[in-house]
């Protein structure tokens, strides 16, 4: 049996399946203050009456990181910068405060500027005036060669133990300086809650008996040991979107080409899945208005739910914001789930609750309420559209280096949408008919994220550059990286050296094979470093990874308009 | 709009030749550097995905014999396509300007192509200016090349065309491959000083590169008024590049691209591929976007020892004075350039140095009052071994007149049954229509 719980802002949902993926058990708790609370009473529901000997695995999302950041519960971090040569690092987006200092590694790893550890000393006597005690220590492809960072950490350890250091090659690997920063700064700040909330989330798991593998989802669909994730807070940040989406097609099909609307009360989260798989952000996910290395689903954010107001604003129709829940269910002001309501799309509170509010606004825009209702189903259809255009067009325009990328041809834009979320079925029957979409209501729907977070597969994913003259290699992965120390001649030669790398790095962070993952190439290139008129040695590049997706799907019931 | 497109395509998998300079590693360092500096994040930038020409781009601008599918391997076709994607994002306002930091490179390649010549066999730029034309209705547009190399095959292509200028700033031909670009090849008789070579000595830096652009180049682009400026983006001149000698650094070319503000810049040569490239082309870009650049610098970066002796500014001031003077001369009228005849031939000798293929050519071009007058060009090729390839090949310029049209299609039959190549061609960029046949 396979347990998902999401704690999402509002709720926490859970879900207890059995072995054919089939939902034995689902709840929905009020997600309180202490997060652990609530998937306490979730785990409470879900396992009653159950042999929890029989429980195989557990995935966790939580929004833990973000409500840390948005309450301000952390303490502050500064950024020690080695930048050297590029962009004017007074002008880039950091978060926290920042000292730069002297010294440059380049591309190849090579040290091309020495450190002034004097700089390290005016930087620790300023943090340290300022009360700040978390350093982020980060120099540019620090992941080719650390050893900048590594000094200055030394050097702090040594003569300023009261600091808590972190050197940014250990946080990732990605060729981003800007966003490895502040990884590093925000694994820092949320560092000590996180722990802390692990070890009490693990207790109450325990307690209840349960002893199977515990994961949690992360921001790109798959999932990542809870062990692991200690040293990696920042993988589990935006899981919620990651786990409606892998739902959405845990609910479906195999291999669905779609889009996802999961509609809430007041945002819509839109996602697509191709062939199974969801598309990721190109770059990246930021947090709080900063970039990060965190991989994540590439999802467009609408900020339009079903408590959205509706109101007059310069005789035109316009969108405000939540004021409560709808007229129907007793709220103050016409939503779009009242309107939804009234034009008999669905079936929830007292109808006649929003008539007289509706005369009186279509009054006021000199309409009758049939056509009001039509004109602002008509826009909120109208804001999808764009929306997934959109996205469409960031999917066709991935960049490509390579020739094979740009010979190889894109999926057609899919024509059907996955329904999620209360007003969303409602509203989707209007849009699939208006503009001739496809749309499926799987069963679950309400649980759909926790259904996600079950099922997701386990993943891990390794870029290696290995640097056969320097006699280095470097991988995408925080702290997996080191001198070569043996000759790799050929690209055969660095795969299988890639695959060693690889299932070593998954033995470390106890990636099993629950879901007998296998493991793909994504590329493989060798590159000759050819300097004068012979050949100085290779560079290889090698991408590998666990196919992503679900370890089963639940695909019976899925209710289309078709 | 104020956003910068970008192209970048280091076509990790194509090369000429494993050791070749125009290799897979080219542009490995660029990405590293362009990659770890987190700029893509830019909310200026927006990368674009490079697509493939049409063949018909390419027939616009080249004769290539035997055929297009000889000369070209599909790297050519999307480093051409992704400059006209970027041209097409621009005239659509999706961007203020674009970068096609793309490979292979093209400026070398004439308008007959026999094979590969300075490593390129396409030429970009040109299928760039004349899509743009071709598809927008535009009409006068100028190109500035800031590679080392003089772009002989930009200027052919050209050469005759009056709404095409040229500028080429590069390192003497007496000193440097491919051994042209003096001031004298001015344009032909329809296109008088539209095409404008500034020969510059070994060991000019940023200084001379600045000057020269303040005190020629746009001066003689107020003068031209083009509608759209394209960088034909070499950075050889780099004072590391080892195929040239000159002092220039990334400072220097990202200053120059800040005041000459191309709408495209395309990427032409450059081989210092670890200490330039990087650095360069992150300078390139930054000012691009309008960002600072002057924290860019490469670690063998010293301004003493990039100093330009007194020497090159003396020959500096010399070109300064040559083209000021030159640019205020009242030019004479074409139909007296043109001679009494009215008819305009050269004959020339062109060395292929990748395919070491030696072309013999003749090219003539007609007088007409009304447009710039039919071309044609006779072309055989020889190896060294076995059958020379000889071709015949005429052009309809954009702007031709209806009686030059017809001229050219009467001359395409006659030719064809009174000579005796292997090839011959028709290419009329008025009509979008181009024509092959092979001979008996």
């Amino acid at each position: 049996m396979y347990i998902g719980i999401d704690v999402g802002g509002t709720f926490t949902d859970g879900v207890l399946l059995d072995e054919n993926n089939d939902v034995l058990q689902s709840i929905k708790v009020p997600t309180y203050q202490d997060l652990s609370k609530s998937i306490e009473e979730a785990l409470e529901h879900l396992i009653r009456g159950t042999d929890t000997a029989k429980i195989k695995r557990l995935v966790l999302s939580t929004t833990l990181i973000t409500n840390i950041l948005a309450q301000k519960h952390y303490e502050p971090v500064g950024l020690l910068l080695i930048p050297g040569p590029g962009l004017n690092p007074d002008k880039l987006n950091f978060i926290g405060d920042v000292v730069i200092i002297d010294g440059a590694v380049d591309y190849r790893g090579r040290v091309i500027e020495k450190l002034n550890l004097s700089d390290v000393d005016k930087a620790a006597t300023y943090f340290s005036k300022k009360g700040i005690h978390h350093l982020a220590v980060a120099c540019k492809f620090s992941q080719r060669n650390p050893e900048l960072e590594d000094k200055v950490i030394a050097y702090l350890n040594k003569h300023y133990p009261h600091f808590n250091t972190m050197a940014s090659h250990n946080v990732s690997g990605l060729l981003n300086w800007v966003r490895r920063s502040n990884g590093t700064a925000f694994t820092l700040a949320v560092n000590e809650a996180y722990q802390g909330f692990i070890q009490q989330v693990k207790e109450t798991i325990h307690k209840r008996g349960i002893a199977c593998p515990l994961h949690i989802l992360k921001a790109d669909g798959g999932t990542l040991p809870l062990e692991a994730s200690l040293r990696y807070p920042l993988e589990g940040v935006f899981s919620g979107p990651a786990a409606s989406t892998m739902g959405a097609l845990a609910l479906t099909e195999e291999s669905t080409t779609a889009i996802v609307m999961d509609m809430g009360g007041t945002t819509t989260d839109l996602a697509l899945i191709l062939k199974g798989a969801p598309l990721l952000a190109d770059k990246g996910a930021s947090l709080e208005g900063y970039p990060i290395p965190t991989r994540a689903l590439s999802v467009a954010s609408l900020a339009l739910g079903g408590d959205t107001s509706i109101k007059s604003s310069d005789n035109k129709i316009g969108f405000g914001k939540r004021q409560g829940p709808a007229l129907c269910l007793g709220g103050p002001v016409i939503t779009i789930t009242d309107i939804l309501v009234y034009a008999g799309l669905c079936h929830i509170g007292e109808k006649d609750r929003i008539k007289p509010e509706l005369d009186k606004l279509a009054q006021s825009l000199q309409l009758s309420a049939e056509e009001l209702c039509k004109q602002v189903t008509d826009l909120v259809i109208d804001k999808l559209e764009k929306s997934i255009n959109a996205m469409f067009k960031t999917w066709e325009e991935e960049p490509a280096y390579r020739i094979w990328q740009v010979l190889s041809k894109k999926e057609r834009r899919p024509r059907q949408v996955i329904c999620l979320g209360g007003p969303a079925e409602a509203l989707g029957l209007t849009w699939g008919r208006n503009k001739n979409w496809k749309i499926l209501v799987p069963p679950h729907a309400q649980v759909a994220n926790a259904v996600g977070a079950a099922l997701a597969k386990n993943t891990i994913r390794m870029d290696l550059i290995v640097d056969t003259e320097q006699k280095t290699y470097s991988t995408s992965i925080g702290g997996v990286g080191d001198k070569l120390n043996k000759p790799l001649n050929t690209v055969e030669q660095a795969h299988n050296f890639a695959l060693e790398l690889f299932e070593k790095t998954k033995d470390k962070w106890d990636i099993q094979g629950d879901n007998a993952n296998e493991t793909e190439i994504l590329y493989e290139e060798g590159f000759n470093i050819v300097r004068g008129w012979h050949t100085a040695g290779k560079i290889f590049q090698i991408g590998v990874q666990t196919t992503p997706g679900l370890i089963g799907y639940v695909d019976k019931g899925v209710k289309t308009n078709e | 709009m104020n956003k910068t497109g970008l192209i970048f395509f280091p076509a990790f998998d194509w090369a000429i030749s494993p050791t070749h300079p125009e290799r897979e590693e080219r542009l490995l360092y660029t990405r590293d550097q362009i990659f770890e500096e987190g700029i893509l994040d830019n909310p200026k930038l927006v990368e674009y995905k490079p697509r493939l020409t049409e063949k018909a781009d390419i027939q616009r601008v080249h004769f290539c014999v035997p055929d297009i599918e000889t000369q070209t391997t599909t790297a050519h076709f999307i480093s051409a396509g992704s400059a006209l994607k970027l041209g097409d994002a621009l005239m659509a306002g999706e961007i203020k300007n674009g970068f096609a930091l793309v490979r292979p490179p093209g400026h070398h390649a004439m308008r007959v192509v026999h094979g590969n010549r300075g490593f390129c066999n396409i030429n970009n730029e040109a299928v760039l200016v004349e899509y743009l034309r071709k598809k927008y209705g535009l009409k006068k547009i100028a190109i500035v090349d800031t590679d080392v190399h003089h772009g002989d095959g930009t200027q052919d292509i050209f050469y005759h065309d009056p709404d095409v200028l040229y500028i080429s700033f590069h390192q003497d031909g007496r000193t440097l491959y491919p051994g042209s670009g003096f001031v004298d090849e001015a344009g032909g008789p329809g296109a008088y000083l539209k095409n404008i070579n500034i020969p510059l000595p070994p060991g000019t830096g940023d200084e001379g590169l600045l000057k020269i652009y303040q005190e020629i180049i746009k001066p003689a682009l107020a003068l031209f008024q083009p509608e759209l400026v394209i960088n034909s983006a070499g950075q050889d001149n780099h004072f590391t590049d080892p195929l040239a000698n000159m002092k220039v650094s990334a400072q220097g070319y990202a200053q120059l691209t800040e005041q000459l503000k191309p709408d495209l810049a395309v990427l032409e040569g450059g081989y210092a591929i670890e200490t330039a490239l990087p650095y360069v082309n992150l300078g390139i870009l930054l000012a691009l976007i309008q960002e600072d650049y002057t924290y860019v610098y490469e670690p063998e970066y010293n301004s003493k020892k990039l100093k330009q002796s007194s020497e090159v500014n003396r020959y500096i001031e010399e070109i300064i004075t040559y083209w000021h003077n030159k640019l205020q001369e009242k030019a004479p009228d074409k139909e007296s350039l043109f001679g009494k005849e009215h008819i305009f031939s050269r004959q020339r000798r062109i060395y292929y140095d990748t395919d070491q293929i030696e072309e013999h050519q003749l090219e003539t071009v007609e007088y007409c009052p009304d447009c710039p007058g039919i071309y044609y060009v006779r072309s055989r090729a020889s190896r060294g071994y076995g059958h020379d390839d000889n071709m015949w090949g005429v052009s309809v310029p954009l702007y031709a007149c209806p009686a030059c049209q017809k001229k050219a299609y009467e001359l395409w039959e006659r030719t064809k049954i009174m000579s005796n190549y292997d090839y011959y061609y028709l290419q009329d960029k008025k009509a979008d229509n181009y024509l092959q046949e092979k001979g008996r």
